[in-house]
């Protein structure tokens, strides 16, 4: 159960969406264009926001970057046509993960739980990385003492990694456990994922110490 | 010229060589004309010249000859001729180097029955010689003249002419030689004149089969080759204007296709979005409206599939697809796509334990299922799934046991929309899916092919290059 | 056609014309026996006797051939002449004091006749029979019967007309006896 805002311009998908979430067992609100959306964002802050990206007005890569800019909510793109450039585009704007319309709720239902989910499952104490500290019970991290604001899926990203330091996990692996996807999962998913990770742990995100490319395999945590 | 020499090289030689017949026969002409004119004159001057001497010679000495002449005067008269002489009188003659026997009958018939000096040329022995003959008259103090009867004869060689006009000759010769160079450079430039604008005109043709429809020739003067290169020019403009017209109907027709996929996503996606809601609740319905919504929800399944498919199509038709390779596994790839699908039990898979290649994962993914899928569909178990690879080529062959491909179809099982049996309308399939799957193939810079295995059954065997790269960008998708 | 074909034989006919071209030159030199041809006016000069003139009985000009075997040259004749007949039928206008020597020289179309007489010596029949005879041998060696002479004598007398060039009144008409 959580509370979904959903920004659809059009009437009839945005309803059709809004039952179907509903009986998945969310409280769906729904805004009908990028600014009706943010201002329902404020008022209502959700747990998570469904972003047409596709939208009269400002579009939905705007409203994705106002998003991330107020705060750590997770954001699942509706993309129209599901081209390379909109899911770049959406990626780029800080989403989490994207689905193509028209999308079976049971899809988007699965997507949105996994976007939501923070820990993993067996939490194991406070891992101390250098200036890093990772408080997997609290799922709290920080760095050199500053609180780092983490999304959902941000974070559940440095928890896998840093569960096992200095193992490499392909893009594959990380797909399935994270985003909770299929074999056949967008790896891109990944590699932004890693960038937005690197941008708030890393001192130098173009020299990273703690999240680390494994060229043509994927990534792993340390050695640090 | 690139590669003109040996294309022209039939045309230039025949150029080249009529030009050259004709002038240097033209050349030849003159000269020989020239040389028989002059061999003509020297001829006629010696003749002239003998005859006039021989006269005047025996006209000088005839005054002091006694008639009838004895033969002291017949010597008398042969010593005044000179040379080679014969002198005849009745039965007598005189003569020096000259044999009666060799005078052709003519010129003694000739000397003999009238009044006039005459000459002849004879060949004897190889050797020209010039035969001079004349009666003697008598002519009386009224100016009759009668015959004496005494007839004079001389040879005179001709050697000397013979020689002169052989050098005429040989110079006719040369002067036409001479003419054989100064020909050639000059049939060159002509050649060159009259090939350049053909050579044009071919590079312009060439380009234009090559596809370049704006290739045109720039017309010079106002001659045949002028007018064949307008024609050619305006045949070009009309072929560039019909296929600009095809081609922006195609580009419309696909832009149409595109548009309509995209405009029916929408009411698609809500159409998804509330199906599954109907599908939760259709244990409150009666039977038929159950059946009904059941259908419906079928129905929306496949059109979101057809639309799918046709969107994918567009973008190979507008040339966005992009190839998105990356390091996989291609057995894990094929056993993952089954797995993913529930085919795993009905599916043997014939592969190396792994198998490194680069690749489009997703697309790989959508070739595999596709001919699974229609092998599960149309064919009959065994299906099997065969991976095998070499250094550059990966090798992925999906077979069947059912009854195979009919000759008249395996040419179109790639076309889009071709349905080879009634089933496949309900099978779900949308009619593009093999066309995507060689679209994919080939966007791999490999290829997909459909035949029949030797113990019949249907056989598709996808290569691939083992590294496939990822083609240069095109246009942004928009 | 192939293309090979095509330039196997650039120009057909060519060769053929070249040989044709070949041959009508080789055909051109040298020198080729001809037939009879006619090269002018046959010789003339031989005469039985040079033709001498001398008066009949009734003043004509009579010719006579002096039967000598050959025709001999004017002066020969004119010495023949000056020498008098022996036919008592015929006279002669010419009082020849005993030289014959007659000097002859061509001036163009004209004969110049150097007689040793003076105008006395020959009356003016005397002068026709000069010239006929001088004009006859003329003739009879192959010279034209348009040719003039002029008799030149020793003495002439004033306003005579003797040294003008002159014909003769029957060369050409006057019969051979």
């Amino acid at each position: 159960m959580a509370s979904v805002l959903l920004i659809e311009d059009d009437p009839s998908v945005r309803r059709g969406l809004q039952l179907a979430l509903s009986r998945h067992g969310h409280d769906a609100r729904t805004a009908g264009s990028g600014e009706d959306g943010l201002r329902e964002f404020r008022t209502h802050p959700p747990d998570l926001v469904v972003l047409d990206l596709m939208l009269p007005g400002m579009d939905g890569f705007a409203v994705c970057r106002r998003l991330r800019e107020a705060g750590e909510v997770p954001v699942i793109m509706l993309t129209a046509r599901g081209d390379d450039a909109d899911v770049v585009g959406g990626l780029e704007a800080g989403a989490d993960d994207y689905v193509v319309k028209p999308v079976q709720p049971a899809v988007l239902d699965a997507r949105i739980r996994a976007v939501l989910r923070r820990g993993t499952s067996a939490p194991d104490g406070v891992r101390v990385y250098r200036d890093l500290r990772i408080d997997t019970a609290a799922l709290t991290v920080t760095l050199a003492g500053e609180p780092v604001a983490l999304t959902p899926t941000e974070l559940r990203l440095l928890l896998t990694l840093s569960r096992s330091p200095g193992r490499v996990l392909s893009r594959q692996q990380l797909l399935e456990e994270v985003w909770e996807h299929g074999y056949l999962g967008d790896s891109r998913l990944v590699d932004n994922g890693v960038q937005r990770l690197r941008a708030k742990v890393e001192e130098n995100p173009a020299a990273p110490e703690y999240v680390q490319t494994v060229r043509g395999f994927g990534y792993r945590f340390g050695p640090v | 010229m690139t590669d003109g020499p040996g294309r022209f090289r039939g045309l230039r030689a025949r150029l080249l060589v009529a030009f050259v017949l004709v002038t240097v026969l033209g050349a030849a002409a003159a000269a020989w004309t020239g040389a028989v004119l002059a061999r003509n004159a020297l001829l006629e001057e010696s003749r002239r010249q003998a005859a006039t001497t021989i006269g005047g010679r025996v006209t000088a000495v005839a005054p002091t000859l006694d008639l009838p002449p004895d033969q002291v005067t017949l010597d008398r008269l042969r010593d005044a001729v000179g040379g080679r002489a014969l002198v005849v009188h009745e039965n007598r003659t005189s003569a020096r180097g000259l044999d009666a026997g060799v005078l052709p009958d003519e010129l003694r018939a000739a000397v003999r029955g009238g009044d006039r000096i005459v000459t002849q040329r004879v060949v004897a022995d190889g050797t020209p010689w010039l035969l001079v003959g004349t009666p003697l008259v008598t002519t009386a103090p009224d100016g009759a003249r009668t015959p004496s009867g005494i007839e004079v004869y001389a040879a005179r060689d001709l050697a000397d002419v013979q020689r002169q006009i052989d050098g005429l000759t040989t110079r006719a010769l040369a002067t036409a030689a001479i003419v054989l160079p100064l020909a050639i450079v000059l049939a060159l430039l002509a050649a060159r004149s009259v090939l350049r604008p053909v050579r044009d005109l071919r590079d312009t043709a060439r380009r234009l089969a090559d596809g370049d429809l704006g290739a045109r020739s720039p017309p010079r003067g106002s001659d045949e080759l002028a007018d064949l290169t307008l024609t050619v020019n305006r045949m070009a403009g009309s072929v560039q204007t019909s296929m600009e017209a095809m081609r922006r109907m195609e580009a419309d027709a696909r832009r149409f296709a595109a548009d309509v996929s995209h405009e029916l996503r929408t009411p698609l996606a809500t159409l998804t979005a509330v199906m599954e809601v109907l599908d939760g609740a259709t244990d409150d319905l009666d039977r038929d409206a159950r059946e009904a919504a059941e259908l419906a929800i079928a129905e929306t399944h496949r059109l979101v599939r057809l639309v799918e498919d046709l969107m994918e199509v567009s973008r190979f038709d507008a040339g966005t697809a992009r190839l998105r390779v990356e390091d996989a596994d291609a057995t894990a790839v094929v056993r993952e796509t089954l797995r993913a699908r529930g085919w795993t039990d009905q599916v043997r898979v014939d592969a190396p334990e792994h198998l490194p290649a680069r690749f489009d994962r997703r697309r790989i993914d959508v070739v595999v299922a596709n001919l699974v899928g229609n092998a599960l569909r149309h064919g009959r178990q065994p299906v099997r799934v065969g991976v095998c690879a070499s250094a550059d080529t990966l090798r992925i062959e999906v077979s069947d046991r059912g009854p195979g491909l009919p000759d008249d179809v395996i040419g179109h099982v790639f076309d889009r929309f071709y349905k080879a049996d009634a089933a496949r309308v309900r099978s779900g399939g949308s009619g593009l899916g093999l066309a995507i799957a060689r679209e994919n193939a080939r966007l791999h810079g490999g290829d997909l092919t459909a035949g029949n295995d030797d113990g019949g059954g249907a056989r598709f065997v996808l290569t691939l290059p083992r590294q496939a790269r990822e083609p240069a960008p095109r246009e942004e998708e928009t | 056609m192939s293309d090979g074909a095509r330039r196997g034989t650039p120009v057909p006919g060519a060769v053929p014309a070249v040989l044709v071209a070949v041959a009508v030159l080789l055909a051109g030199c040298g020198v080729p026996p001809s037939g009879v041809i006619d090269g002018g006016r046959a010789p003339t000069g031989v005469a039985p006797g040079p033709t001498l003139y001398f008066v009949g009985p009734d003043g004509e000009l009579v010719a006579q051939t002096r039967d000598t075997g050959r025709l001999g040259t004017i002066s020969d004749a004119l010495a023949l002449l000056l020498t008098g007949t022996q036919d008592p039928a015929l006279r002669t206008g010419i009082t020849s004091g005993g030289t014959t020597r007659v000097g002859v020289t061509h001036d163009g179309d004209t004969i110049e006749l150097h007689l040793p007489l003076a105008e006395y010596d020959v009356t003016p029949r005397g002068l026709d029979q000069i010239a006929c005879t001088a004009l006859a041998t003329h003739v009879q060696a192959g010279g034209s019967a348009d040719t003039r002479v002029r008799v030149l004598l020793t003495v002439t007398e004033p306003g005579s007309d003797a040294g003008e060039p002159r014909g003769c009144p029957v060369v050409g008409r006057a019969a051979v006896r």
